[in-house]
C-alpha cells in the first residue's frame, strides 16, 4: 500500500509504504521502543524461566530462610528459604499469561458488542445502556466478589478480568464505527450491495484496528495490575505458584526481617506494567496521526 | 431540550438500570457454590444439620431464587437491606459507620491529585517538549505503572518500619486531629499517585488542544499579556473536561480504596466490602454494590449537567 501525495504543487520525492511509515514513527518514540524491547525480554524470560533459573522456585529450604541477597541468592530468600530470584523470574509467567488471556477475552467481547452497537441503530441504545450499567459497578469489587464466591484460581483470574473489563473497548469501537459509518467509502460499499457483515469485517474493522491494538496494549498493563492486586489480597493465583502479587503479600509479613521480599516482586510488576504503557503510548502515536504531538 | 428535561430523563433511566444490575448481581452471587451459613454459625465446631437448616430457613435461603429476589427487592426499595451475616447488625448502619473514614480518604486523595496535577499539566502544555515537560511525562508513566499497594508497602517500609515517623495501621480515630492527619498521609499518597499522573496527562493534552485554537492566537495577536492569555482564555476552556474525567474515575477509585484500606487496616467501606466478600455476606455485598452504583450514576448525571451549565455550547 503506497501513500500518494495528491496535490499538484507538492513534489513527490518518495513513496513510503504505510507499514514503513508506522515503523519509522514507532522507532522515533524512544520510550515505546524501549518498552517493546523490555516486553520481548520478559517474554523470553517467561518462556525459558523454569529451565534457566538457578533454583527450583518452589523448593523449600527452611534452614536458609530469609537469607539476604548475595552471590548465592541474588535477591535473597523468602521465609521458607526459597530463592527469590528464581521466583521473580518464573513469576513473570503468571503475569504475562493472565494478561494475554484476559486481554484476548475482553478485546473480543468489547469489539463484538461495540461493533454491533455501532452498526445496528436499533441495538445501539439497549447495548449502550447495558455498558453504562456494567460501568457503574467498580470493576475491582465485582471481580473480587466473583473470584471469592466461585473460588480463586489462575484460570478464574484470567476469565473474570476479561469478563469485567470489556466496556471501555466496546464504547471506543462503537464510537469509531459511528463516525466511519458516515464516510463515503462505507456508503459506496452499501451502494455496491455489500452485506452488513462484509462491510463490518472488510471496511469498518480494518479501520478500527489501530485503536484496538492500542487498547490491547494499555489493557495488558491494567490486567497485570489487577492480577497482582488480586493475588496480593489472596484471591488471585494461589500459592505455591510463584506470582508477584502472592510474593508481595508474603514479603510484607516479613518486612521487618528484610527489604528484598517487598522490593523485587514489586519491581517486576512495575517494570512490566510500565513497558506495556510505553508500548501503548508509542503505538498510539505511530498508528493514529490525529493524535501526534499530544 | 431543556436541561431539566434532560436531567429528568437521565434519572428515570437509572431505575431500570439499577433493577437490571440488582438482578445480575443477585443471581450471580447465588449461583456461586458454597454455603453462607458456614460463616454464620460457630466456626470449627460440628454443627447439627438441623440447626444449619433452621438458619437457612431464617435467612430465607431455602426459597427459590426469584422469591428470594423479590423479597430482597421489596425491602430494599423501602430502605431495608437486611442484616449483615455474622454481625447481627443492619447492613445500612454497618455501612454508615464505615462511611466517614472512606470519604475522608477518598476526598483527600482526589483533592491532592487535582491540586498537584492541574498545575503540572498546565506547565507541561505551555512548555511542551521542554526539560520540565519531559520529566513530567516520565513521572506520569511512573505514576500510571506503579501498583498502588506496592507503593504503599514501600512507604510503610521507609516511613513506618525504617524511620518510624508515620503510623501504618488504622485511621487514628479517637486521637487528636494533628495525630489523625499523620494517619492519613500514606494511604492518601498511595491512593492518589495514579490520579496525579492520570489527571496531569489529561490536563496537559486538554491544554495543548485549547492553546492551538484560533481565539488564543487572536488573544495573543491583540497584545495581551501571556499570563492573561493562559489563565483568562485558555485555562477556562481547558479545565472543563477535567470535570468529566474526575466523575469517570470514581469506580476505579472505589477499587483502589479496597486494596489500600486493606494494606493500612483502614476501617472503611473498602475493608468492609473485602470482608463481606470473604464471608459470603450476601446482604452486605448487595447493599454495597447497589449503593456504589447509585452513587456513581448520580455523580455522572451531576457531572454532565454541571458541564452544560458552565459550558453554554453544550446543549441537550
Amino acid at each position: 500500500m503506497t501513500e500518494h501525495v495528491g496535490s499538484t504543487d507538492q513534489v513527490v520525492t518518495e513513496y513510503v509504504s504505510e507499514t514503513t511509515r508506522i515503523w519509522r514513527n514507532f522507532r522515533r518514540h524512544r520510550l515505546a521502543f524501549g518498552g517493546m524491547v523490555t516486553i520481548i525480554i520478559l517474554c523470553m524470560l517467561a518462556i525459558a524461566g523454569p529451565y534457566i533459573v538457578p533454583y527450583d522456585p518452589t523448593e523449600q529450604n527452611v534452614r536458609n530462610s530469609l537469607a539476604s541477597p548475595g552471590p548465592e541468592h541474588w535477591f535473597g530468600t523468602d521465609q521458607w528459604g526459597r530463592d527469590n530470584f528464581s521466583r521473580v523470574i518464573v513469576g513473570s509467567r503468571v503475569s504475562l499469561s493472565v494478561g494475554v488471556v484476559a486481554v484476548a477475552i475482553l478485546i473480543s467481547i468489547g469489539v463484538l458488542i461495540g461493533a454491533i452497537a455501532g452498526y445496528n441503530r436499533r441495538l445501539d441504545g439497549p447495548l449502550m445502556r447495558f455498558v453504562d450499567m456494567m460501568m457503574s459497578i467498580p470493576q475491582f469489587f465485582l471481580l473480587l466478589t466473583i473470584v471469592a464466591l466461585f473460588g480463586p484460581s489462575l484460570f478464574m483470574t484470567m476469565l473474570v478480568i476479561g469478563l469485567t473489563g470489556w466496556m471501555g473497548t466496546a464504547r471506543l469501537v462503537r464510537g469509531e464505527f459511528l463516525s466511519l459509518r458516515e464516510k463515503e467509502f462505507v456508503e459506496a460499499a452499501h451502494c455496491l450491495g455489500m452485506s452488513g457483515r462484509r462491510i463490518i469485517t472488510h471496511h469498518l474493522l480494518p479501520n478500527t484496528l489501530a485503536v484496538i491494538i492500542v487498547q490491547a496494549s494499555i489493557y495488558m498493563s491494567q490486567a497485570i495490575l489487577i492480577e497482582s492486586s488480586l493475588s496480593y489480597l489472596g484471591l488471585g493465583v494461589q500459592p505455591p505458584t510463584p506470582s508477584w502479587g502472592v510474593m508481595l503479600s508474603q514479603g510484607k509479613d516479613y518486612m521487618r526481617h528484610g527489604w528484598w521480599g517487598t522490593v523485587y516482586p514489586g519491581l517486576g510488576i512495575f517494570i512490566t506494567v510500565m513497558a506495556f504503557n510505553f508500548l501503548g503510548d508509542g503505538l498510539r502515536d505511530a498508528l493514529d496521526p490525529r493524535l501526534r504531538g499530544r | 431540550m431543556k436541561l431539566h428535561h434532560y436531567i429528568f430523563r437521565r434519572i428515570l433511566i437509572m431505575i431500570p438500570m439499577l433493577v437490571g444490575l440488582s438482578v445480575f448481581v443477585f443471581v450471580l452471587i447465588r449461583l456461586a457454590p458454597g454455603d453462607p451459613t458456614v460463616f454464620y454459625l460457630p466456626q470449627g465446631e460440628t454443627v447439627d444439620p438441623a440447626v444449619r437448616e433452621r438458619v437457612r430457613v431464617r435467612l430465607g435461603l431455602d426459597q427459590p431464587i426469584h422469591i428470594q429476589y423479590f423479597r430482597w427487592l421489596t425491602s430494599a426499595v423501602q430502605g431495608d437491606f437486611g442484616f449483615a451475616y455474622g454481625y447481627g447488625e443492619p447492613v445500612l448502619s454497618l455501612i454508615g459507620g464505615r462511611l466517614q473514614p472512606t470519604i475522608r480518604l477518598q476526598s483527600a486523595a482526589i483533592i491532592l491529585a487535582l491540586v498537584i496535577a492541574i498545575p503540572i499539566g498546565i506547565i507541561s502544555a505551555i512548555r511542551q517538549y521542554s526539560l520540565l515537560d519531559n520529566i513530567m511525562t516520565v513521572f506520569a508513566f511512573f505514576g500510571l505503572s506503579m501498583p498502588n499497594f506496592w507503593f504503599a508497602l514501600l512507604m510503610i517500609f521507609l516511613f513506618a518500619v525504617g524511620m518510624g515517623v508515620l503510623p501504618a495501621v488504622g485511621d487514628g480515630s479517637g486521637k487528636e486531629p494533628v495525630e489523625q492527619l499523620k494517619y492519613l498521609v500514606m494511604p492518601t499518597l498511595a491512593l492518589s499517585l495514579y490520579y496525579i499522573a492520570f489527571y496531569a496527562r489529561f490536563m496537559r493534552s486538554s491544554m495543548l488542544e485549547v492553546i492551538r485554537k484560533e481565539y488564543i492566537t487572536t488573544a495573543q495577536a491583540k497584545g495581551l499579556e501571556n499570563s492573561t492569555v493562559i489563565f483568562r482564555h485558555a485555562l477556562k476552556n481547558a479545565i472543563l473536561p477535567m470535570i468529566t474525567i474526575v466523575g469517570l474515575s470514581l469506580p476505579r477509585l472505589v477499587g483502589g480504596t479496597i486494596i489500600i484500606e486493606s494494606v493500612f487496616a483502614w476501617p472503611g467501606i473498602g475493608r468492609l466490602g473485602y470482608d463481606a466478600v470473604l464471608r459470603r455476606d450476601y446482604p452486605t455485598i448487595m447493599a454495597l454494590t447497589m449503593l456504589t452504583a447509585t452513587f456513581v450514576m448520580w455523580v455522572n448525571v451531576l457531572v454532565d449537567s454541571a458541564y452544560s451549565l458552565v459550558d453554554p455550547r453544550i446543549r441537550y
